[in-house]
């Protein structure tokens, strides 16, 4: 190998160790993946190939000198050998073209392979090596997989702090505002599907309405507003809805947060989309946990 | 030799490029037409303020940005929904499939964004996802979506290719204006869960901004 | 004439495509430029209010370092090698002079209207077919005066044999016409009814999966035919003419010339892995792509042991450094294709900035590089004067082989770690990223490229300046240099 070649070689190692360093820093297992093992490995074969194979021929320019014998014809001054093809070109060449036939025959057969069975061995794996993992988990565990779970799901809409970026989705630092209660109080509200159904509109209005809403907002504590018997029939004397026959005005509880994520929910702020099978069981728990410590 | 004879005949010369590079065309892509054209049981065909949103989406290009097809791995599943299917997309006239995911795949994003938030995020994406770096598309909210052009394009799917559009839809000027206040109607519905001002009033004077189409089409994203 | 009496060469349609080439390749490449700091400074998608979005100019980009800088030069370079290789004159047929000037100014016209058109967005979206079918119309007109042309020419050849480089024109002529009519085929909306609507608005012959697999049997073929065998068809003629040497193997250039006929055009649905097209056209897509390195790296090896023995050449002349590393960035991206078309590695690459990375170490270390050598060739014959500057030349050399590897391993870099991060998962079996997380650690890198857009834009306005000067103040040259271009 003589300098040029070596350089280029360097300039390659460069390269990937680059990019395992970049990938490396965000926490990826290169080789606990197949698929990263594999792409890693197709990085490393071009940066290598192409700086060794281009400076072989690069080389013989330096080394080696024309020859041949020349073709009859002649096109603008410009002449052409009759030489043999480079026969580590042509062995290539032959051998990837048998190991195309062998990969469309066999390898992968053409008639046989199919990318979905494929994708339902990956999630059968995947629930074996997850889902015993964390059936039980405790509630520090759930905490931390609700969080990336929101990272991920929930903060373009509620921010990464779970603040609702200002308005545009519900806060979760505390419970309700005031305008969705009296949203809620004027319009009614039927979409949960809590046992005790339907919120008809109008339980309570004008200042009984202003009193029960900043009381609610205000996270129920102080004075208990006379008007608020009428809401008591339904969510409670504490607001908590009873044991979830109606919603907890106070808290994020479960059956609030099970009921919200099969449903989605429309109110005064705007409408959040149903994650109905877009999240498991496990997933679910480890979201309310999570949300509900956002408000603490 | 053979080659030589070639060279020295441009007619067999070129001839013989055209075969070369037709068989493979011909062996891939004809035996999947008949295939790839069948629907899933339940597919509808866009409405036409869909339709005129889909023509904001490909004119804005949005393409150049984001994708629409959910390839079966978990990890997309996972992110996005479940992986697409062919039967899906037989109605869509180009695909907007994409190449490049500078931003996330949109195929069923009507799944878990809605008309508010899209009404914000359109308006200025930074403001809702910090870091973005997709453009604002506040000219949306101004220019009208071209609601005309959309019915023509259902009416012509309709007679080329028998897409399921109702008997109602004919290529005339009148069948059009009998048309008109239904897909009004369905702007109206997406405006209701809007809060800008100016698309409320421009909606209610039987304007459609072009952004009420195109959520209308993100929203039949699913 | 007498048949080896010296012929007059009638370069005048060669100039005027290559003052196109040099007008499409500016524009072009600043659009690329700006996108790719829009990438990297998103505010700046605001100085030209709706028109100046990054979507709306991305388009604008390929569009017109396709159609307009790319097509200029295979136009350009046809005018003036495929005269010299059959040797005859355009002069000898005014038919095939009158043609070839429609062919130019329709073209001209044709384009930069196309290109307006996308800007106010009329388009099909469609990659790399997004003109609407009035402009559609247009190129296929200019394709069908250019078939004559080549025809016309090849008609009335004194040379009887055809040349390698004339097997690729044919080959890009004939490819081009076949893949653009099929994939832009599209009924008019407003015709279809009556009259409703806007005039340019078309709808697709095809729909979904089969719209996918027409589109990208065109789109990876027009890369074969567009970014690959003109280009090939270039160094075929101005690497041997350059340096006055025989061409290494006959053999060689034959098998891969029949050999990219035949592979290239089996491996479209490498665009298309782990989508909806059946199981078995992708494995054949993926099997093939990786069968193409070889028809493809026998040219370039051709062109590289043309040069064998010719070390003082490469470092004296840096006409032939263009070319050769021409060559080199052609090896490195049609190994790193295949390599992107293996499904596993493809599971990371497809959607990344990977793609665009290999996308440009092809068109700029390779498309360009190539282009703008064959200028500098042809332009001290075609002007009669000698180039300007050598110096600035070898500037402009090592300016943009440094922005070509700064964009390629940028985005290696960038498209690796977001295809990985995508697909991460915590220790709960959890995404581990959110969307937002994957673009905003891309923003050194996008700044990267940007810089490296910058450096090349620079050293191609060198490029053009240098050509200018070569036109109007090179030192006259008395007879038209046989082999190796004169510098000063
Ligand atoms: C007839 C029983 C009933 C009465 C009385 C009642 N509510 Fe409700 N309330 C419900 C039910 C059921 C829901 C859930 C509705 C749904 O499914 O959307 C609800 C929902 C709400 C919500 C929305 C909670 C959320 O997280 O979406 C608020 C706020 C609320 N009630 C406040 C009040 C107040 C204040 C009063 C008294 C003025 C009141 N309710 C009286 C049954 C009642
Ligand atoms: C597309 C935007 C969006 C996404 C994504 C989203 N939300 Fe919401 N969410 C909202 C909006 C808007 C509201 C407020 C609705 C209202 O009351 O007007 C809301 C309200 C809520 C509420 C309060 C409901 C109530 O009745 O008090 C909970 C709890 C909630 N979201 C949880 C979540 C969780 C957990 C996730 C992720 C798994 C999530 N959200 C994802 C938009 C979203
Ligand atoms: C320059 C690139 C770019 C362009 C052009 C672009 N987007 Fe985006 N888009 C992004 C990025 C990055 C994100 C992720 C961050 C965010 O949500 O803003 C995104 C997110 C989105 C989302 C949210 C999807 C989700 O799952 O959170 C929608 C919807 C969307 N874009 C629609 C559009 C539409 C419609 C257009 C065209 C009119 C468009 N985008 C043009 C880059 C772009
Ligand atoms: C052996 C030859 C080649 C093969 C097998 C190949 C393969 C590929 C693959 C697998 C992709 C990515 C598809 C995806 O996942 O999105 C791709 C994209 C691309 N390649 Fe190549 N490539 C080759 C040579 C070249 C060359 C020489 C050029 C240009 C000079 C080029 C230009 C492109 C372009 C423009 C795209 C982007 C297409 C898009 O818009 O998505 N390729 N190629
Ligand atoms: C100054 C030089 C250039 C710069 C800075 C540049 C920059 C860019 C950028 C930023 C993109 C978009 C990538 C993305 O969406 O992620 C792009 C796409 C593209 N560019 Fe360039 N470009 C340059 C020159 C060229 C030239 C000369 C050609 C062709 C001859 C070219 C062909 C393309 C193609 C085909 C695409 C689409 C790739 C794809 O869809 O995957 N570019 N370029
Ligand atoms: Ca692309
Ligand atoms: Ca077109
Ligand atoms: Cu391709």
């Amino acid at each position: 190998m003589n300098a040029l070649t070596i350089k280029a070689l360097a300039f390659a190692a460069i390269l990937i160790i680059a990019t395992i360093a970049v990938v490396t820093s965000l926490d990826i297992d290169i080789m606990g993946d197949f698929v990263y093992a594999v792409t890693m490995g197709g990085a490393i074969a071009i940066a290598v190939i192409t700086a060794f194979v281009t400076t072989k021929y690069i080389n013989q320019m330096k080394t080696d000198t024309p020859s041949g014998d020349l073709a009859d014809e002649n096109w603008d001054g410009i002449g052409e050998y009759e030489n043999e093809l480079p026969s580590g070109w042509a062995y290539a060449f032959l051998a990837t073209f048998l190991w195309s036939m062998w990969y469309g025959f066999l390898g992968y057969p053409t008639n046989a392979y199919s990318q979905i069975g494929e994708y339902n061995e990956e999630v059968l794996a995947y629930n074996e090596k997850f889902e015993s993992l964390h059936k039980n988990a405790d509630a520090a565990t759930l905490l931390e997989m609700g969080e990336s779970i929101y990272l991920v799901q929930c903060a373009p809409c509620h921010g990464n702090t779970g603040d609702g970026l200002s308005g545009k989705a519900q806060d979760f630092t505390g419970r309700m505002t005031k305008e969705q209660v009296l949203y809620v109080i004027n319009n009614g509200s039927n979409q949960l599907g809590y046992p005790m159904g339907m919120m008809p509109p109008g339980m309570a209005a004008g200042k009984d309405a202003e009193d029960i809403a900043t009381y609610v907002a205000g996270g129920m504590q102080g004075e208990k507003p006379a008007s608020f018997a009428a809401c008591a029939s339904c969510h409670g004397e504490d607001g908590k809805g009873m044991n979830g026959m109606a919603p907890n005005l106070a808290q994020y509880d479960d059956t609030l947060m099970t009921l919200v994520l099969e449903k989605g929910k429309k109110g005064v702020i705007g409408t959040m989309p149903s994650f109905k099978d877009r999240l498991t069981p496990v997933q679910q728990k480890a979201m309310t946990v999570y949300i509900q410590s956002l408000s603490n | 030799m053979f080659f030589h004879w070639l060279e020295k005949n441009p007619f067999f010369f070129a001839a013989g490029i055209s075969i070369v590079i037709s068989f493979a065309g011909l062996l891939e892509i004809v035996p999947n037409f008949a295939e790839a054209a069948r629907p899933l049981v339940d597919l509808k065909p866009r409405t036409v303020l869909q339709l005129a949103g889909k023509n904001v989406y490909k004119k804005d290009n949005c393409i150049s940005c984001h994708s629409q097809m959910i390839r079966p791995f978990k990890s997309e599943t996972d992110r996005y929904g479940a992986y697409s299917l062919s039967g899906e997309y037989v109605y869509d006239r180009p695909f907007l499939w994409g190449s490049k995911r500078t931003g996330p795949d949109l195929h069923r994003v009507g799944n878990y964004r809605t008309t508010d938030w899209h009404e914000n995020h359109m308006w200025d994406p930074p403001a809702i996802v910090p870091g973005s770096i997709m453009p604002a598309y506040k000219h949306q909210f101004t220019n009208l979506a071209d609601i005309e052009t959309a019915y023509a394009e259902a009416v012509t799917v309709k007679n080329a290719f028998n897409t399921p559009y109702g008997p109602e839809f004919k290529g005339t000027r009148a069948a059009w204006e009998a048309h008109k206040p239904k897909v009004l109607e369905e702007a109206k519905r997406i405006a209701d869960d809007m809060k800008n001002k100016d698309i409320k009033e421009a909606v209610a004077r039987g304007e459609v901004p072009e952004v009420v189409a195109l959520i209308a089409y993100l929203n039949s994203l699913k | 004439m007498q048949a080896n009496a010296a012929l007059e060469y009638d370069y005048s349609l060669a100039k005027k495509f290559t003052f196109l080439t040099i007008l499409f390749g500016f524009l072009g490449m600043l659009v690329g430029t700006i996108i790719a700091a829009q990438m990297a400074f998103p505010e700046l998608n605001y100085l030209l209010g709706e028109y100046g979005t990054f979507s709306r100019l991305r388009p604008i980009h390929t569009n017109t370092v396709v159609f307009g800088f790319t097509v200029s030069a295979i136009f350009a370079t046809w005018f003036y090698v495929g005269q010299r290789v059959l040797k005859v004159s355009m002069a000898e047929s005014r038919f095939l002079m009158v043609i070839g000037n429609i062919q130019f100014w329709l073209y001209f016209i044709g384009a930069l209207l196309a290109t307006i058109s996308l800007l106010f967005g009329i388009s099909s979206s469609k990659e790399y077919a997004q003109y609407e079918w009035p402009f559609d119309i247009v190129v296929v007109i200019v394709w069908v005066l250019w078939g004559f042309n080549i025809m016309g020419l090849i008609g009335i050849r004194r040379e009887k044999a055809l040349y390698i480089s004339v097997w690729y024109y044919l080959a890009c002529f004939l490819g081009i016409s076949m893949l653009y009519l099929f994939n832009n085929m599209a009924i008019p909306t407003y015709f279809a009814t009556e009259g409703l609507g806007n005039i340019f608005h078309s709808v697709s012959m095809y729909s979904g999966t089969n719209d996918a697999l027409v589109q990208w049997w065109y789109g990876h073929n027009a890369v074969a035919f567009g970014f690959t065998v003109p280009i090939v068809a270039m160094i075929y003629y101005f690497l041997p003419k350059e340096s006055g040497q025989a061409i290494y193997s006959y053999k060689l250039s034959l098998l891969s010339f029949w050999g990219l006929m035949f592979v290239y055009l089996w491996a479209g649905s490498h665009h298309l892995l782990w989508s909806t097209v059946p199981d078995w056209m992708q494995t054949m897509g993926s099997a093939f792509s990786i069968v193409l390195i070889l028809p493809s790296w026998g040219s370039a090896i051709n062109m590289l042991l043309t040069m064998k023995g010719e070390w003082n050449q490469v470092t004296e002349n840096p006409l032939i450094k263009f070319m050769v590393l021409a060559s080199t960035f052609y090896m490195l991206s049609t190994i790193e294709g295949p390599i992107q078309a293996i499904k596993s590695v493809n599971a990371i690459a497809h959607f990344t900035d990977w793609i665009p990375g290999h996308v440009h170490d092809g068109v700029l270390g390779w498309v360009v590089f190539m282009v703008m050598a064959s200028i500098f060739h042809m332009a001290p014959r075609m002007f009669k004067r000698e180039i300007y500057s050598r110096k600035l030349m070898e500037v402009q050399f090592w300016l943009q082989t440094t922005a070509v590897v700064l964009y390629f391993t940028s985005m290696w870099i960038a498209g690796i770690t977001q295809g990985m991060m995508w697909r991460a998962v915590d220790e709960y079996g959890n995404l581990m990223y959110s969307f937002i997380d994957t673009v905003t650690v891309l923003h050194p890198y996008y700044t990267i490229r940007a810089l490296s857009g910058v450096m090349y834009l620079t050293g191609f306005l060198m490029f053009a300046y240098n050509i200018y000067k070569t036109m109007t103040a090179g030192r006259e040259l008395s007879e038209e240099p046989q082999f190796r271009t004169p510098m000063a």
